[in-house]
């Protein structure tokens, strides 16, 4: 791995395991997110959810309703202001979600997709509503 | 120079905006240069893979190192956050980061006097509740689409997540999201819906088909009370408007068959 993946894994790692040490999945944060409301989760209790956020976060096998919980993140944020320890739970959300989709070499645990396209893409729109001097001066 | 400004990758579809906004910091005195595209990636498209995400962001710090402006301002929500959470503590940085609503609100007062034509509309401000908790982009675009002359500024219920497209992955979000936005906008009579960020933008643009709304970002809208020519081609590409032959040729015509008309021809969802 080059050093700045090194350094972003070693980072992931260890703010994993300390915002999961300091965690006392005591559920605040899954009763305050707005997006069970949007799509079905399995039905579980906020505390069991919060020990699958807890358990991504240490490495560990999580419960599905805690997969879940991480998988249906939108970046609300309205977890951290429910957290009674103040602990910045959207980042947790955003580690968790990092690592369940396998960025630090474990096994991923949701299904991901490769945009392959996606830089030719957006190149190609560049090329469309740009002129010559922006894309060279902008891109 | 005093500012980048660093609008990402996805906002290649929305050149007229990032000009119209180098106008606007022009406008207020401050001297700027543009960056995007995937050359200065945060690297967040790359996530699941932690070597490959944090390569881009290194040398998207870097290449904004270089380039020694005081401050860098984003455009997109997921490149600030990425910058704050993860690149910055990576590699230092010897500027500071903060959202382009950051600026422009802070020299509202320099705006004011630009503004003198009439945009005579009701228009529903398309908010979401997650970025707004970093920076109050709701309230500082409120603030700045208020010094509008002869514009209703109505506040949706803001939505969950970032911007709409934290949606996709999730069956059926997006459109329950622009059915709800269309229901607020019917409740309060509006017809205009103004976004704050290009993927919400991208996303509506299309709503235009199916209903009697129009569908601006608050860019467009302070450009159209400045009085400043622009035109919103890939809304116009995405309700059917002719792709002009040189913009196809410009794409490339195998990468415009392949990957830009199917999102073209996307169906609205609402």
């Amino acid at each position: 791995m080059n050093r700045p993946g090194a350094a972003l894994t070693e980072r992931i790692l260890a703010e994993s395991a300390r915002l999961a040490s300091a965690c006392t999945a005591c559920g605040e944060c899954v009763k305050a997110c707005p997006m069970p409301a949007w799509l079905p989760l399995p039905p579980a209790t906020p505390e069991a959810t919060a020990q699958g956020l807890r358990a991504v976060l240490l490495g560990q096998e999580p419960n599905a309703e805690g997969l879940a919980f991480v998988a249906a993140c939108t970046r609300s944020g309205e977890c951290s202001a429910a957290c009674p320890e103040k602990l910045d739970v959207a980042f947790m959300l955003r580690l968790a979600t990092m690592r369940v989709r396998g960025a630090v070499g474990e096994a991923p645990r949701v299904p991901v997709k490769d945009d392959k396209g996606w830089v030719s893409r957006v190149k190609a729109f560049a090329r469309m509503t740009m002129t010559e001097q922006e894309q060279r001066e902008w891109t | 120079m005093d500012l980048t400004f660093w609008f990402g990758c996805n906002m290649t579809r929305h050149g007229e905006i990032v000009r119209l906004t180098m106008r606007l910091l022009e406008a207020v005195g401050i001297s700027a240069e543009a960056s995007g595209g995937p050359a200065t990636c945060c690297g967040s498209p790359k996530e699941p893979s932690a070597a490959i995400n944090a390569g881009m962001a290194a040398r998207t710090v870097a290449a904004f190192n270089s380039r020694a402006t005081p401050q860098v301002a984003t455009w997109c929500p997921s490149c600030h956050m990425n910058m704050q959470d993860f690149m910055a503590p990576a590699t230092p940085t010897n500027f500071e980061t903060l959202h382009i609503t950051e600026v422009l609100h802070a020299k509202r007062d320099l705006l004011r006097p630009l503004l003198t034509h009439a945009v005579p509309a009701r228009v529903l401000l398309h908010q979401h509740i997650g970025f707004d908790g970093r920076v109050p982009v709701n309230r500082m675009v409120a603030d700045l689409l208020a010094l509008i002359p002869g514009m209703t500024v109505l506040e949706q219920k803001p939505l969950p997540g970032h911007m709409c497209f934290g949606f996709q992955s999730i069956p059926g979000a997006l459109e329950k999201a622009q059915r709800e936005t269309l229901a607020q906008m019917a409740a309060v009579q509006a017809d205009t819906l103004c976004t704050i960020f290009h993927s919400c933008h991208r996303e509506g643009v299309n709503l235009e088909r199916n209903n009697r709304v129009q569908v601006k970002n608050w860019v467009h809208l302070l450009a159209e009370a400045a009085g400043w020519d622009h035109h919103d081609d890939y809304k116009a590409w995405r309700n059917g408007g002719a792709v002009p032959e040189t913009a196809q040729q410009a794409a490339g015509d195998a990468v415009f068959e392949k990957l830009v008309a199917p999102e073209l021809a996307k169906a609205p969802l609402a």
